[in-house]
Parts: C-alpha cells; sequence; structure tokens
C-alpha cells in the first residue's frame, strides 16, 4: 500500500481554531479567522484545547490523496469508514478525501493505512499531528 | 448578512498533482471543499440550512453566549417590516425583557434561549464538498426557496465562481442545471429568465 497527499484545505489548523472560537465566543467567524491568521501561537493555543472540544470542528476542512491499494484493501477501509470518498483511477490506483475527523477516527482501525494517513497530515495540521501522537 | 469563503481546495493544485485520468466532472467535485463564514442570518435560515445533512456546521451557540440586547440582533423579514412592524417590534422587546429577566433570575442561558425568537441572529463556519454544494444551490436559487437563505446562495455562487469559475460556470438553480424545472405544477415559469440571470445570454 501506497498513500500520498495531494492537496488539503489551506491555513487548516486556523479554519479548526476558527470552527472552536465560533461556537461558544460572540464574535463573528469572519474576524476571528482573519484575527487568528496573523497569531499562529494563538491558534497553537486554541487546538491544545482540542480534546474538550465536538469532533465536528474537526470537519471544516479536505485532505486528497492518491492511494495505491488492492480492492480488498480498499474495501476494507470503505467498510470501517463510510467517510472515505473514493474514485478509480486505474488498477489498484485511486483518489481518496475525507476529513481531519475522519482521518483521527480512522486511527482505531490502525495497521498500514491508519499509519499512513497520520504520517500524511504532519505538515499541514502540525499541531494535530503532535496532539495525536502525544495521547497515543 | 454577510458570506464570506474563507478556505477552499484549489481545484488546480489536485490537478495537477494528480496522475493522467479521466475523472466525471461531478465525481472530481466531491473531492472539494469550501468552508463560509456566514454571519447576521437568522435562527430561521440557519435551521434551514443545517438540513443539507452532507455539510459540517459550527454555529454560535446559545447554551454559552448571552444575547445582551436582543432588538440589536434581529432579522426583520420585509414583509413584516412592511406589514407588521410596529406589532413585531413589541414582541420583540417583550422577548428581550423576558430572556434578561430569566437570566438575571438565574435560569441557565441554555434554557432562558427557549423564549427567543426564529428571527435572532446568528452566525457559523460551514463547509460543504464541491458536489453538495452543486446541489444546495440548485435548490436555494430557486425562485420557490425563501427569501433569506436565497440571498445566501446568490453570495456563495458569486464567491465560488470567483476561485472555480469553470467548475461552476453552469451552476444555478435546478432549472439551470438540468434545463427543466423539477418543481412541476408549483413551477415559477420563469426558467428563461433563470437561464439568462446565472448563465448569461
Amino acid at each position: 500500500m501506497n498513500l500520498r497527499l495531494l492537496a488539503s484545505t489551506p491555513a487548516l489548523e486556523t479554519i479548526i481554531a476558527t470552527a472552536m472560537l465560533t461556537t461558544t465566543s460572540g464574535a463573528a467567524p469572519s474576524n476571528l479567522f482573519h484575527r487568528l491568521s496573523a497569531n499562529p501561537d494563538k491558534v497553537a493555543e486554541v487546538i491544545g484545547r482540542l480534546e474538550v472540544q465536538h469532533g465536528s470542528i474537526l470537519e471544516h476542512n479536505r485532505l486528497n490523496w492518491f492511494l495505491e491499494a488492492s480492492e480488498g484493501e480498499v474495501l476494507r477501509i470503505l467498510l470501517t469508514n463510510r467517510f472515505f470518498t473514493f474514485t478509480r483511477l486505474g488498477s489498484n490506483r485511486w483518489l481518496i478525501s475525507a476529513n481531519l475527523r475522519t482521518v483521527l477516527e480512522s486511527q482505531a482501525m490502525g495497521g498500514d493505512f491508519a499509519r499512513l494517513l497520520l504520517e500524511s497530515i504532519s505538515g499541514v495540521a502540525p499541531s494535530i499531528y503532535n496532539f495525536v501522537r502525544r495521547i497515543r | 448578512m454577510k458570506v464570506e469563503l474563507l478556505s477552499h481546495t484549489p481545484s488546480d493544485d489536485l490537478l495537477a498533482s494528480l496522475p493522467a485520468s479521466e475523472i466525471a466532472e461531478s465525481e472530481f467535485l466531491s473531492h472539494l471543499s469550501f468552508t463560509f463564514a456566514i454571519e447576521g442570518v437568522s435562527r430561521a435560515c440557519s435551521h434551514q440550512l443545517v438540513r443539507h445533512r452532507v455539510a459540517s456546521f459550527s454555529q454560535q451557540s446559545q447554551r454559552y453566549i448571552q444575547i445582551k440586547k436582543l432588538q440589536d440582533h434581529i432579522v426583520t423579514p420585509p414583509a413584516v417590516a412592511e406589514k407588521a412592524g410596529d406589532e413585531f417590534k413589541s414582541f420583540i422587546e417583550e422577548a428581550s425583557g423576558v430572556y434578561s429577566r430569566l437570566v438575571i433570575e438565574g435560569v441557565p442561558k441554555e434554557d432562558a434561549r427557549f423564549v427567543l425568537p426564529n428571527a435572532i441572529e446568528t452566525s457559523l463556519l460551514m463547509t460543504m464538498d464541491g458536489r453538495s454544494l452543486m446541489y444546495f444551490l440548485g435548490l436555494r436559487l430557486c425562485n420557490r426557496a425563501q427569501w433569506e437563505i436565497r440571498e445566501m446562495a446568490v453570495e456563495i455562487l458569486q464567491q465560488v465562481r470567483e476561485v472555480e469559475p469553470v467548475f461552476y460556470r453552469e451552476a444555478g438553480p435546478y432549472c439551470v442545471q438540468l434545463g427543466k424545472c423539477p418543481e412541476g405544477r408549483f413551477s415559477c415559469g420563469k426558467m428563461a429568465k433563470m437561464k439568462t440571470k446565472y448563465c448569461g445570454d
């Protein structure tokens, strides 16, 4: 199995921090987003409070990967988590996408796919990647 | 009402990094996503919005956010302003007073909010994949959609077309997307006008 991250929602962690603060603050989400965009330390601090938040705030993004896997491996993924979107590109070649919540929930299935998924987010969601590594 | 596209997956990035393959446009759209800040809409509007289930929402919570002066956070429908403005205003003032008294008497905000009207403003973050967004636009740009969510859909379409002009060039209400009106006997009968409005001549 081979997995490569192709693209993702820009400013992924800033959006998640914005979602977290939107639910409990009276401030306009667009203002929160622009303020947070100028303050990466604040983003990391807000993301640090992730464990007490609802999982839905992790859904405001999309990650796209190129996956090389057999049909059996793909079936196992689909049966484990129905929130992945698959497009067949060719024999054993797939375009898949999902949001960060799905990535984190998929860690429970273990195995190569879960490990590759987690490693793939280290660059685009470093605080969340470190958080997940810590709790594991 | 204010709508702002905060972030999206640019299709160019994805297409450039994909191995050359044929992917149907509607299928490709489901791999894209768009995140909007939607502000100053009524709870009546957000109730309709969250019925689009293939989407994610993070909305200001009335359990945590106390409404200071309800009168300043209200959406007034034009028809109400025209026909019963005074009656509406006095009801809002009454609701505002009751809400404030409940909070002062120690009723938790999550219970005091039961007296708040649908007209109260709310703000939220919404994320939709590109395919669901096309479906949303098909339904909510229709002349039969409620005026507030239709206004929102118009804003959303405008902003999505700025960043993804090719994929959303033929987006519009379902009559425009399908070439026929799915509303049957409720059809507004203005299909040609809608086509011109959303796709030009």
